[in-house]
């Protein structure tokens, strides 16, 4: 959800549209005549989620939204809008905003109907509204794009169905995703908390996941963590919401948890958010929270795997971080100072440079731990020496801080001026070994009972006889169409 | 109704009687007291439907300013917080309207240090998070109490001592005050885990304090034992974490075997 992620996704956005329109205007005029077919049984779809009040016909179309998004012009939206909308103001308001037809686009037949087109229900309004909206971000008119937003938020407000709580959540995202780009977030603020309260009232779960949502990312645009921390502490996230928003949720949490140095909390969200987030798309969402995750964990005193700097997809965008961890590994505060001088401005974009600067005393933990581990007796002029401290006298108070803390069995001896080492005690006669299985004990447990909760079986199919093979094949049929546009759905999720 | 004028003229007798030597520190709370309820009939409270009149604001700004700055002459910890508060409202929502403050940085360094001094880290940081990177590198305000935090984790505690001698304004004094005697703390208990046995000489150096008495008194305060030696000796500490290793904790253990037993069974 960085602006980088926006940025790679708008990218493939309109190649498509711009190779095929040189090369071949034969397959352009196709695929033209193909996506208002597209979006004529989109409509058909939405309209038969309005009459049969069953909001799954609904999200299959919003889950196609990216590859639709793909195949939008000025013509095709021209074309869809003259054959849903019969000739009003409200009409004319939204053709103003689709850009003009290429000169070569084909004119594109409405089929014959028989009688003049009626207006449509408000889900459908809203449906094409939010797509005009798509297709002046794609062209990056950001003025128009605000001003259209509006439109759109007004008329949702409007009304008061619940079928149009899908939508509507889709229109509040992009609404928030119109105002940051033209650097306006903190206008809507007040939109959003009215809204927001007006979803929770009325059980519109996804529109709450994604207004809460937005408010976040409102306030952590402008660095405000109290507010942040308090609207969390406040709301309550629905049990229900999708994945994808979970994932925006939890990294959102874990930027609040770190700031207020709850490491460990931080540490926990980040790790659920990656494992929310989509595994094959959204990169950048992933490069994001593996970046914070990682310093989180630094700043929790524990090294991340090797392993993670390694994926394929990481591996560029991490290399600051792996250096930074080879330098807390080490203990070398002069390589600490290296990285964060070489990469500070990338640390600064990223959000995790304050972050950062906290590690120098994990930097120092590290070193003291190896010191005490190969000198059974050292001065403190020598740890100054070695750590690139100022003084002996800093050395001492930060070795008898790191013996309270627990860091190193240690004493220090003032007469005589030297640490000496405690023989390190045989770690499996105390209980540690045995709270160390404890705790992973529990976690498997856990492991197991959340994933038994999390099967599903269909209803009442115990007693069903089992399928036949035709059937069968009809379902995998299905079943790979889902995975498909679920696929397709998670590269949308995180623009 | 208090027009404008009213509320402008009361704040230049606030002024005139801030800047005088001696302050009369009562006189200027009376006065302080009395700008609040004139302030409330203008735009002083931030609200949405009125258009906030930038002469106003900054009238309001500077009453709080001053504010601030009173209740820490005053020793005022809670009013500082209020009206720290109250100011950063106008220094962070109102920044496109108005001119930068003169005072802004002082007291928002202010307030990172009351918040060390009182060990509130983690809003420290959360308020730390709101100031551009750039500030915290550059302006000698902030830095100072960022470098103490910095000194605080690392545990180079004789730089903190070192650093209230240069304090960036006079009325950071006040917070450095409660600063050092929580440092003290951290100290004294650093000491109690890391030596065996240390001198009061030395004691009194690590403490900071200035002389062997006040170290006599500090140390029956934590109640520290003086050998005959002259050396407090910290051994008591090691005895009770050797005999609580002793004891088996069997209710602890049954309950957990018990739980797999349950987790199991459910399994099965």
């Amino acid at each position: 959800m960085a602006p980088a992620e926006q940025d790679v996704e708008m990218k493939n956005v309109d190649s498509p549209a711009a190779a095929s329109d040189v090369e071949m205007p034969e397959v352009k005029k196709d695929a033209d005549v193909l996506a208002v077919q597209d979006l004529r049984e989109h409509v058909r779809q939405i309209d038969k989620a309005v009459s049969s009040k069953e909001p799954r016909f609904a999200m299959r179309v919003l889950r196609s939204i990216p590859s639709t998004r793909k195949k939008l012009n000025g013509n095709v939206l021209r074309a869809i809008i003259n054959q849903l909308f019969p000739a009003s103001s409200d009409k004319d308001a939204l053709i103003a905003f689709v850009e003009m037809a290429l000169p070569d686009a084909v004119e594109i037949e409405a089929p014959r109907s028989r009688s003049a087109p009626k207006s449509p229900v408000p889900e459908v309004d809203a449906y094409i509204h939010l797509l005009v909206l798509l297709r002046l971000l794609d062209t990056n008119k950001l003025e128009e794009a605000v001003e259209c937003s509006q439109l759109l938020m007004n008329k949702v407000t409007a009304q008061n169905r619940r079928t149009l709580d899908l939508i509507a959540a889709k229109c509040y995202f992009y609404h928030s995703r119109v105002f940051e780009l033209t650097n306006k977030l903190d206008l809507i603020r007040g939109l959003l908390h009215a809204r927001l309260r007006t979803s929770t009232l009325r059980n519109d779960y996804e529109g709450q996941a994604v207004l809460i949502n937005c408010l976040l990312r409102n306030y952590l645009h402008y660095a405000l963590y109290d507010q942040a921390d308090k609207l969390v502490s406040k709301s309550v996230f629905p049990e229900s919401a999708s994945n994808n928003e979970w994932a925006r949720f939890l990294y959102y949490l874990g930027r609040i948890k770190a700031a207020r140095l709850e490491y460990s909390d931080a540490h926990k969200h980040l790790v659920q958010a990656l494992r929310k987030a989509p595994q094959t798309a959204a990169v950048g969402f992933r490069q994001t929270v593996q970046k914070l995750a990682i310093v989180v964990e630094l700043l929790l005193g524990d090294i991340p795997e090797r392993a993670i700097f390694r994926q394929a997809q990481l591996r560029k965008s991490l290399a600051p971080y792996f250096q930074l961890t080879q330098a807390v590994r080490l203990g070398n505060l002069q390589r600490f100072g290296e990285v964060l001088e070489n990469f500070g401005p990338q640390f600064r974009t990223d959000h995790t440079f304050t972050l950062i600067l906290r590690l120098r005393q994990n930097v120092i933990k590290t070193a003291i731990r190896s010191i005490g581990m190969s000198y059974s007796r050292i001065s403190p002029k020598d740890i100054a020496r070695k750590l690139g401290l100022d003084s002996a006298e800093d050395a001492e108070f930060i070795v008898a801080k790191a013996v309270r803390d627990g860091v190193i069995e240690a004493t220090l001896d003032s007469e005589k001026g030297y640490m000496s080492n405690k023989e390190s005690s045989d770690l499996y006669c105390t209980r540690e070994p045995q709270l160390a299985f404890h705790q992973r004990i529990s976690f498997c447990l856990e492991l197991h009972n959340q994933s038994v909760k999390a099967m599903r079986y269909p209803p009442k199919s115990y007693g069903k006889e089992l399928e036949s093979a035709e059937e069968r094949r009809e379902r995998e049929q299905q079943d790979l169409e889902l995975a498909k546009e679920m696929a397709e759905e998670d590269d949308d999720g995180f623009p | 109704m208090a027009s404008v004028k009213d509320v402008a003229t009361l704040y230049q007798n606030l002024k005139t009687e801030w800047a005088k030597k001696p302050r009369k520190l009562e006189k200027c709370g009376e006065l302080l007291n009395k700008i609040k309820i004139a302030l409330t009939q203008l735009t002083f409270l931030p609200s949405n439907n009125t258009a906030a009149n930038q002469k106003e604001l900054i009238l309001a700004r500077d009453v709080l300013e001053i504010g601030a700055q009173w209740a820490v002459a005053t020793k005022d910890m809670k009013a500082f917080e209020r009206y720290m508060s109250q100011l950063k409202c106008y220094y962070f929502d109102y920044k496109d309207h108005l001119p930068e403050s003169a005072f802004m940085y002082q007291l928002l360094g202010l307030n990172l240090l009351f918040l060390l001094s009182q060990n509130r880290v983690a809003e420290f940081h959360t308020e730390l998070e709101r100031l551009s990177v750039d500030v915290i590198r550059v302006d000698p305000y902030v830095k100072h109490p960022l470098a103490l935090e910095q000194y605080l984790m690392e545990g180079s505690y004789n730089k903190i001592f070192l650093a209230k001698d240069n304090v960036p304004a006079e009325s950071y004094t006040l917070f450095m005050d409660t600063l050092l005697e929580t440092v003290r703390g951290e100290i004294a208990a650093c000491i109690e885990k890391a030596y065996f046995c240390i001198s009061c000489n030395e004691a009194a150096r690590r403490l900071n304090l200035p002389s062997q008495q006040a170290v006599l008194e500090y140390g029956k305060k934590r109640n520290w034992v003086l050998g005959a030696d002259n050396c407090y000796h910290f051994s008591a500490s090691v005895d009770t974490s050797a005999s609580a290793a002793e004891v088996f904790p069997s209710s602890e253990l049954a309950e957990q075997t018990i739980e797999y037993a349950r987790h199991l069974e459910m399994i099965v």
